[in-house]
């Protein structure tokens, strides 16, 4: 048995390290969203407990399943199947491990800083400055490691999956220090209404530009290779891939469309995020015409299945989005749980559904071994679906009834009774969704120690013809 | 199109920086702010209090924005640009657990705000905010002081009154409220009832205070009083702690009647618009006429055995009451005072 450290520099060690933080975060955070719902439920179970409170978990709760689970897992199926698909190794494994390190500290700060009220609070963008170099180590250090194995490939093309890795790497190194305001290093916000602009710049592309090109680059990955076909169109990819960089990165404003920002600003970010329609289609007709005639291989494969909802919920996720853009029906849905239905549909249902699938898919390749129970993967996989949807009609529920009580006059604490039987049912409902990250991560880690050797080494079936379309 | 590495990392960066350059670079250039009528700079101790408010996570649950079409708790104004001028973070907040901070400042006087820092249901029965008793009374008076000046000059306004004569405003009110109970429940009831606006004071009750009646009564009881007066309405409460004057006891009331009459307007008068300068507060965005009404009702009833619902004066009366009602709180066990009939008389023309 080697030592972990003997590991490091071995190839697919640094994906493998990604992969297991992924699972490790994903229960700590989703532990830590439960905690937070019990808090709306029954406001003095932990009644005075600093480090319980809810001003302090909910971010930690946020950020851990954001960037300690679903990036770190996402990361962690690109660092396999960048190298496969350029036909190369991944540049340098030890740099890999770096990048692991830096970011895992970053995660890490979020628990321990966060309830201790070191935080520079404003929401999505709370790790404070030294972390936020901690992130940005990762990000520059992904991205040299990703450029150099680009130019060390023997694969001639570029597979879209490895566009939306890089892509990912090199925009969020520019949203981050921009949206953190990593030049103010003490409060890491600027003053007055302006922040609100950058803040919002921030939190839209952290979806839009990192979880998004995340999850599309597995999906691009994922489903050619189960329904064993090529990818349908070639220039489908390209529009999805632009459109996305060109559209998503200018509509933040849609978060503050009701407070006083320039009309011009709301407008652009209104139309927009109608526009929107055109990347997010693209890629899903694009998806699901390569699938086509062989959904049942998807659905059947369990790694499969979770990508395939996961772009169900894309779907789901991105009409809603535009939707809820409009101002007339903001007027209504913003300041309520309606967003927080959103929110869990779009990471979890989106970008952790398929983050889980990449990461199932190419985990028998990493580990060198057999998945250990793909019956408990099945388990996982219903209990997160029924958790997942139950939180978005709940959630969606209590967010209409906030949002035309709130219209129609009520004040907030009047309709505090009117959403009480929808705040328990979503922390119920979150002990499904707990369930399923435990399961998974007993699963990972048992897969690593227990799982059945597979024939070294494993031939991998890579999408047939990359980066180019049908014809080829 | 073929993609390339030079294709796919100058493409990147040329399409994200132009779009960046528009999000981003043309607001920080065009977007000038300057100090809003209302704006005022803080003081070191509400400084201190913004950082907790920061540290805390308050911004979860409360915004910092009032938009156009809002009516509720804070709806007095419409957010400005500058309202946040040198705020640093200013954070406006996505969610509404609870309400609007913006304008803050002079809802309360300060005590109340301690009262519910360190247990909100102290105030507040049925919140679901976290108590922050934990922060300890130092942190607790900078987050009051913090929230006594969201709101700038309309804030300090409601805290000191009129500057040209000094009168309004929670920090003259509490002055008046302050000595009025220090000089006994006599004077202090007397006071109480003397600031009410006049017609009201003459007005009975216009609710029949009958069982169901009661009932909802006793629900918003429950749900927006109980934490002050307490369920025996004696005003021996946790929140009692930190208030003072300390909330009314009921029963003082017996026998301490308006020219030994009326108390349903008087109610109704005092839940509506509170009592500024106490941590009474006004229920008139929570409460709509007819649960004032019944609440008045319940009170009455059930901490002094006595209500004036469907006494003289009245006029047509409302269709869907049962007309053979006749009140039966008009005894009260305790002193009788004078010009009071003991049973209601039928209606009709007087
Ligand atoms: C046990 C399962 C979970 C529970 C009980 C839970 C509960 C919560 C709660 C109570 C909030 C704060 C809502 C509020 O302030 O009103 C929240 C926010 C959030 N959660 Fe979860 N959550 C769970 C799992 C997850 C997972 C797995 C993800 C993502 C992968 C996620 C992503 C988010 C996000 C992005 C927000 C911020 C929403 C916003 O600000 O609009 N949650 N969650
Ligand atoms: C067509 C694409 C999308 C559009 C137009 C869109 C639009 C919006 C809008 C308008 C809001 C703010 C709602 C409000 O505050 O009233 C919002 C919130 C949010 N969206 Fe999306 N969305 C889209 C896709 C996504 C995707 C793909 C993700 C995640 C991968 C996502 C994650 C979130 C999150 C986490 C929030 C909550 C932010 C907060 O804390 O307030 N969205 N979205």
């Amino acid at each position: 048995m080697k030592r972990l450290w003997e590991h490091i520099g071995q190839t697919n060690s640094a994906s493998a390290a990604y992969l297991v933080a992924g699972a490790v975060w994903f229960f700590v955070g989703a532990s830590y969203g439960l905690t937070t719902a019990i808090h709306l439920v029954s406001p003095e179970l932990f009644n005075n407990i600093p480090w319980l409170v809810f001003g302090r978990t909910r971010p930690i709760h946020v950020n851990t399943v954001i960037y300690g689970f679903v990036v770190s897992a996402g990361v962690g199926a690109a660092l396999h199947y960048v190298p496969a698909l350029l036909k190369t190794r991944l540049w340098s494994e030890r740099l890999g491990w770096l990048s692991w390190l830096f970011w895992q500290a970053a995660v890490v700060s979020g628990p321990i800083c966060f309830s201790l009220g070191i935080t520079q609070g404003r929401e999505y963008a709370e790790y404070t400055f030294p972390f936020d170099c901690c992130v940005m180590a990762t990000l520059l250090l992904l991205l040299v490691n990703l450029v150099m194995t680009v130019a060390n490939r023997t694969e001639k093309s570029l597979y879209v999956s490895v566009w939306y890795i890089l892509g990912m790497a090199l925009w969020t190194a520019g949203v981050y220090p921009i949206g953190n305001v990593m030049w103010n290093p003490p409060s890491g916000a600027l003053p007055g209404l302006l922040d609100s602009v950058f803040l919002w710049f921030y939190g839209h592309n952290l979806v839009g530009l990192l979880l998004t090109p995340a999850a599309l680059a597995s999906a691009y990955y994922v489903i050619p290779r189960i329904c064993k076909t090529p990818l349908y169109s070639h220039t489908l990819s390209l529009v999805g891939f632009w459109a996305l960089a060109a559209i998503y990165t200018h509509i933040g404003g849609h978060h503050i469309l009701q407070a006083p920002i320039p009309n011009w600003l709301k407008t652009l970010s209104v139309v927009d995020s109608m526009a929107m329609i055109v990347p997010v289609l693209t890629v899903l007709v694009n998806l699901w015409l390569t699938a086509r005639g062989r959904f049942g291989m998807l659905w059947n494969d369990i790694a499969g299945r979770w990508v395939l909802v996961g772009t169900l919920w894309y779907l789901v996720t991105c009409i809603q989005g535009p939707i809820q853009s409009l101002p007339s029906v903001q007027k209504i849905t913003h300041f309520s749980n309606w967003t927080i239905g959103h929110a869990h549909i779009a990471v979890l249902g989106f970008s952790g559904f398929i983050a889980l699938g990449a990461m199932w898919h190419v985990l028998p390749a990493v580990a060198g071994r057999e998945i250990w129970s793909r019956r408990l993967l099945h388990i996982q996989f219903g209990l997160m679906m029924f958790g997942l949807a139950g939180f978005f009609a709940v959630l969606t529920t209590a967010g209409l009834i906030q949002g035309h009580a709130w219209y129609n006059g009520e004040t907030e604490y009047r309709v505090l009774p009117e959403i009480a039987p929808y705040m328990a049912l979503r922390a119920m409902l979150g002990l499904f969704i707990i369930a399923g990250a435990l399961l998974g991560l007993i699963n990972v880690i048992l897969t690593f120690t227990r799982g059945p050797r597979l024939a070294p080494p494993v031939e991998i079936v890579r999408p047939a013809p990359t980066g180019q379309g049908v014809a080829l | 199109m073929k993609m390339t590495p030079a294709l796919l990392i100058l493409g990147g960066l040329l399409v994200f920086w132009t779009s960046v350059f528009i999000a981003i670079f043309l607001p920080a250039m065009t977007m000038r702010e300057t100090p809003s009528d209302i704006w005022q700079p803080w003081t070191a101790e509400q400084s201190a209090g913004h950082d907790l408010y920061v540290a805390n996570g308050c911004s979860y649950c409360h915004s910092q924005f009032v938009r156009v079409f809002d009516s509720g708790h804070g709806a007095n104004r419409v957010s400005q640009i500058g309202d946040w001028y040198d705020q640093t973070p200013a954070i406006l907040g996505t969610e509404r657990t609870g309400p609007d901070l913006s304008l803050e400042g002079g809802e309360h006087p300060d005590d109340w705000h301690i009262a519910h820092f360190v247990n909100p249901r102290n105030t507040r029965p049925q919140s679901l905010m976290p108590s922050w008793e934990f922060l300890g009374h130092d942190n607790i008076h900078k987050l009051t002081a913090l929230m006594q000046s969201q709101g700038g000059l309309l804030a300090k306004r409601r805290m000191d009154g009129e500057q040209t004569d000094g009168s309004g405003g929670q920090n003259y009110w509490k002055a008046q409220a302050t000595a009025a109970f220090e000089a006994g429940p006599d004077a202090n009831i007397q006071w109480l009832h003397e600031n009410v606006a006049a017609p009201w004071r003459a007005m009975p009750n216009p609710y029949q205070a009958d069982q169901a009646a009661l009932g909802r009564g006793q629900l918003y009881y429950q749900q927006f009083c109980i934490g002050c007066h307490g369920s025996v309405g004696d005003g021996q409460t946790p929140a009692a702690k930190y208030i003072y004057p300390p909330p009314l006891n009921f029963t003082e009331l017996d026998g301490r009647l308006w020219q030994g009459k009326y108390i349903g307007g008087i109610f109704y008068y005092q839940v509506m618009n509170g009592i500024t300068g106490t941590a009474m507060p006004y229920f008139k965005r929570e409460l709509e006429s007819e649960k004032i009404w019944d609440v008045s009702n319940y009170v009455a009833v059930r901490f002094l055995g006595y209500t004036d619902a469907g006494l003289y004066p009245y006029g047509i009366g409302v269709s869907y009451e049962d007309p053979s009602w006749r009140n039966p709180y008009l005894v009260s066990p305790a002193t009788q005072p004078a010009g009071r009939p003991a049973a209601a008389p039928a209606r009709s023309p007087q």
